[in-house]
């Protein structure tokens, strides 16, 4: 296998680390701790490195949790992909996951949903799902969109493509 | 009161009551596998104490949680809010980081949810 392809492919879009494959908490907390070391290294601030790392750590729980709730195959798992890139002055975090064609929509929504919140109506609708009691067998308290948010100046970054009868891939990407 | 003691893990923090003191110390950065795993037995063992005692105080000092652990954290704050409205003094001091601002400003989101006393302090280092 010549990887020199992919490699370009990394180069074009600045990418730092990416990670691609079945999520387990295992893999997300070391990727994470070498995005940090990587990022510590590069003299940014302390408060920038755990911004893209907690947006990080948000995006990846999403993505296993989304799997783990809606029991996604692990063939489909596989496609899970986490990946951290440098453009520009900003780091733009992204995640990929297959979904349910019919959790699409909601998706999108909820997206768009939080873009068009000024950071106030964030910080209040955050407020209010605090105080909410939490559904027997979640994993998220549905906190995560916000979370991001909150670390980063520039709006959520959201598309969906149709793969087949079943499943579409999402991706979600935040910039930091 | 029964003890209370879970070890510090890189995604999970210091759990740890101190019977002389009557303060429960939170120390250490909070993304686990599963946060209400993980928090229930805490916030199981505080429902107790809290009616167990007259006085407790929470030491935090979490330079980093996920979403899911500032729910769990607004539940254990939750109960000690329950608790002083009953007559127990509970109290916090939160620890915050001052390289990073968003500690800060966490703190501040919390105190406002209270009305026991609530301190501010920077972590020494």
């Amino acid at each position: 296998m010549d990887l020199y392809d992919l490699r370009n492919e990394f180069d074009k879009s600045g990418m730092m680390m990416c990670f691609n494959g079945p999520f387990s908490h295992s893999i997300i907390e070391e990727t994470g701790k070498a995005m940090r070391n990587h990022l510590v290294a590069e003299n940014i601030s302390q408060a920038a490195v755990l911004d893209v790392f907690a947006v990080y750590i948000e995006l990846a729980q999403n993505v296993r949790n989304y799997i783990a709730v809606r029991a996604i195959s692990p063939l489909e798992a596989m496609s899970s992909i986490i990946a951290i890139a440098r453009q520009g002055e900003k780091y733009a975090v992204s995640s990929g996951n297959m979904v349910l064609n019919t959790d699409g929509e909601a998706l999108l929504k909820r997206v768009n949903e939080v873009n068009s919140m000024t950071p106030e109506e964030q910080k209040r609708h955050y407020r209010e799902l605090l105080r909410r009691d939490i559904a027997p067998g979640a994993l998220g308290a549905g906190l995560g969109f916000l979370e991001i948010a909150k670390r980063t100046t520039e709006k959520l970054v959201s598309s969906i493509r149709p793969v087949d009868d079943t499943y579409s891939f999402f991706t979600l990407t935040a910039y930091i | 009161m029964e003890p209370l003691h879970i070890q510090q893990t890189s995604s999970t923090p210091l759990i740890q009551f101190n019977t002389g003191t009557g303060t429960l110390h939170i120390s250490g950065e909070s993304y686990p596998e599963n946060s209400f795993d993980f928090f229930e037995p805490v916030i199981s063992w505080l429902k107790i104490a809290v009616t167990e005692c007259n006085e407790l105080s929470l030491d935090i000092a979490i330079t980093y949680m996920n979403s899911s652990s500032t729910k769990c954290t607004f539940d254990i704050i939750d109960i000690l809010e329950e608790a002083f409205e009953r007559g127990v003094k509970t109290s916090i001091v939160w620890r915050y980081d001052r390289e990073n601002p968003r500690s800060y400003e966490m703190a501040e989101d919390f105190r406002d949810e209270v009305t026991f006393p609530f301190e501010i302090e920077a972590i020494e280092l």
